[in-house]
């Protein structure tokens, strides 16, 4: 036990003061940071200055309607979010009209414009025409005015009473509400989710390619040199690897705190959403299951390995599963109850990911929880028992990678 | 004591060690020599349990090696290198802790050796920004610190210079004659002549010959003597014990018939030459080791 203690030291001294931690430390949240906060700040701008929208109403009989309508938006700070400008302007022709209010447009002076062709009996053929193709919130708010506008204009029209027309066209807002206990609310924020969700499986992925990428190269190093030799004549493998592993934990616990520490900072500079850490222990657990798992595989293989090339090659290789949950994050969001998403919560490779992200989106069934925990243990058990009868003859074969039918006559020693 | 039993190692398609059985006692150092390839490392590995035999026994003192065996061990692998990153102190009780030794005293036996070494100024270098030399030496130390009882060396002279080669021979007989075992595996046949007692010669896996030194020379020696003499040497020339003689101006080397004794034969010839120099001729290790291996290859 002291020896994987001094083994573990070891391992975590050396690596701390090593100049690739100390980038991984710093590069890593810089990057989510980037990755994270440039939506945030985009929509935030968004919402929080007034937009100049403007109008082409040729026959003119509309725009009081949507000026109505777009003054009920109002901003956080009571302006409103909305300024409607008329751009109708009689001295041109309609081609000229577009073009003008088009480079207004463009050159950013204007949102965008609604051109309202009127014929008498119907809107044909409006258009809102604006630079940027997000469906946003703004589209929404828009669309939303301009309709209950026409509808207004229309009833108008047929000379229905004014206390009538109001009561017809006044509606209720449908807010999706995530149910996460009964009877609480909880909104559910496409960006608060993606931003959770990728904060845990980005810094997941980082923190195992950074340390497993650190573990294959100081196996190969210590093989090369047949430092491998004097430790193994020193303490048993069992030893070694546990020692190993339990460093490198450490470090990559050092990694969580500090860069948890960041972001309780920025959440409370409120840069970060602060419910991005509503379900932060559960994630955790993940996060640490997963970690352990990972870095289990990563010995076994890394014991195979004689080069610096090959050991890339074989952490780029490992870097693919955990891109995948990524890959497939943003389906998820939308669709989590597909059964593919389902399925992925299963594969240990996938589960810490998986979950994580599943955590953001839905209420994870308890069971589901307790299933999922198990199948984790369950793997990391055998990935550590399997990577140490690896590692136990990988690291003294040098030169040729052993064959599968090598490897399983290895897994078969006692 | 150290013995090793019928000792056999196996790995796909060749076999690196056959039947091997030797033991070496406190106190001695047992040289294991033999040519590229002939098992040395691979009968190493297996004693230091980093690899497991096909089949035989290794026991030391009676029992099987057990955990606290490891920590009874010290080895300097033919291939050397440490971590080239880290300070020579941090290593050196990095490793002298994974033998079992605390802080404390490893910090105080790392210092003797320093000194004794020469390494005074290194211990918070890098090992990178040591010579060869003195990575060497860090090495040696990183071997020795723990006080072992058992000690295996291999190859413990390649790149130093004659200098600290001497130094570290001189280590070597007092780890022997403080009773520890001395394992030592070296081409350097002069060397392993100077310092071993015991030797084992292996080739292709398989034992040549094994057995004190000094019974090894006399068994392959012809029995000869050199003489050094004033007055007569004429008279030499035809005593009956003598089978050849090639007689210089005032030496000789005369080769005995076999049941001669050479204390004999020097009690003879007192009366006939003022003897200046008598000595008894041995084959040196390095002629014994290659008339071995060629007539084993053959």
């Amino acid at each position: 036990m002291k020896k994987i203690f001094a083994v573990a030291k070891w391992e975590y001294l050396e690596k701390v003061k090593t100049k690739t931690f100390l980038v991984s430390l710093i590069l890593t949240p810089a990057i989510i940071i980037l990755f994270g906060l440039a939506p945030t700040l985009l929509t935030g701008k968004d919402e929080n200055s007034t937009k100049i929208i403007g109008i082409i109403d040729s026959s003119g009989i509309f725009t009081r309607g949507m000026k109505n309508e777009l003054d009920q938006y109002k901003l956080k700070n009571g302006a409103p979010e909305f300024i409607l400008v008329n751009l109708n302007d009689k001295s041109q022709n309609e081609r000229e009209l577009i073009y003008s209010a088009d480079s207004l447009v463009l050159a950013g002076r204007v949102e965008g414009y609604f051109l309202i062709k009127y014929s008498g009996a119907n809107f044909s053929q409006t258009e809102f025409r604006t630079k940027s193709d997000e469906s946003s919130h703004d589209y929404f708010k828009l669309k939303d005015a301009f309709n209950k506008a026409q509808i207004k204009f229309k009833l108008e029209k047929e000379n229905l009473d004014p206390y009538l027309i109001n009561v017809l066209t006044s509606s209720g807002e449908l807010t999706e509400v995530k149910i996460v206990t009964n009877g609480e609310r909880h909104q559910r924020d496409f960006l608060v989710v993606f931003f959770t969700s990728f904060i845990f499986i980005i810094l997941l992925m980082m923190m195992i390619l950074s340390s497993g990428g650190m573990l294959v190269r100081n196996l190969v190093e210590e093989k090369s040199n047949r430092l491998i030799e004097i430790l193994i004549s020193s303490l048993s493998t069992n030893d070694l690897l546990a020692g190993k592993v339990l460093g490198l934990s450490a470090l990559g616990l050092t990694q969580v705190i500090i860069w948890s520490l960041i972001g309780i900072v920025l959440s409370g500079a409120s840069v970060i959403p602060p419910h991005a850490f509503d379900y932060i222990l559960p994630q955790f657990i993940y996060f640490v299951l997963g970690f352990v798992f990972y870095t289990a595989i990563f010995v076994g293989v890394g014991s195979l390995v004689t080069t610096e090339q090959e050991a890339q090659q074989i952490t780029s290789y490992l870097s693919l599963t955990l891109i995948l949950p990524i890959a497939i994050s943003v389906p998820a969001i939308e669709n989590p109850n597909s059964p593919f998403i389902h399925v992925l919560s299963y594969i240990p490779f996938t589960i810490p990911s998986i979950m994580i992200l599943r955590f953001n989106i839905e209420t994870v069934p308890f069971r589901e929880i307790l299933i999922t925990s198990l199948i984790m243990l369950v793997s990391i058990y055998i990935a550590v028992n399997v990577s140490s009868k690896i590692f136990r003859i990988g690291i003294l074969s040098y030169g040729k990678k052993p064959s599968l039918k090598e490897l399983f006559t290895w897994l078969k020693e006692k | 004591m150290l013995k090793v039993e019928n000792l056999t190692k196996e790995f796909t398609g060749t076999c690196a060690v056959k039947n091997l059985s030797f033991s070496v006692e406190e106190g001695k150092i047992f040289g294991l020599l033999g040519p590229n390839g002939a098992g040395k490392t691979t009968t190493i590995r297996t004693i230091l349990n980093i690899i497991k035999p096909t089949s035989g026994k290794i026991s030391y003192n009676i029992r099987k090696p057990d955990d606290n065996f490891f920590n009874r061990i010290g080895y300097l692998p033919e291939e050397r290198g440490l971590y080239k990153k880290s300070k020579v102190m941090d290593v050196i009780l990095y490793l002298a802790e994974i033998k079992g030794m605390n802080t404390s005293d490893a910090k105080s036996k790392a210092a003797v050796w320093i000194e004794k070494l020469g390494l005074e100024n290194m211990p918070q270098k890098k090992l990178e920004e040591l010579s060869k030399g003195n990575q060497q030496k860090v090495q040696f130390i990183t071997a020795v610190i723990h006080d072992p009882d058992l000690i295996i060396l291999d190859e413990p002279f390649s790149g130093f210079d004659p200098i600290n080669q001497q130094i570290i021979k001189d280590e070597i007989l007092s780890f022997a004659q403080s009773g520890k075992i001395v394992i030592l595996s070296t081409h350097q046949m002069e060397t392993a002549e100077k310092l071993c007692t015991d030797i084992l010669l292996l080739n292709k896996g398989e034992e040549v010959c094994s057995g004190a030194l000094n019974d090894i020379k006399k068994k392959f020696g012809s029995n000869s003597v050199k003489v050094e003499y004033n007055g007569d040497g004429t008279a030499l020339n035809s005593l009956p014990e003598v089978i050849h003689i090639d007689n210089y101006s005032n030496s000789a080397e005369v080769q005995l018939k076999e049941e001669i004794l050479p204390q004999e034969f020097l009690r003879k010839i007192i009366s006939l030459v003022e003897v200046k120099y008598y000595s008894v001729i041995e084959p040196s290790l390095n002629k014994i080791f290659i008339d071995l291996i060629k007539q084993s290859s053959n």
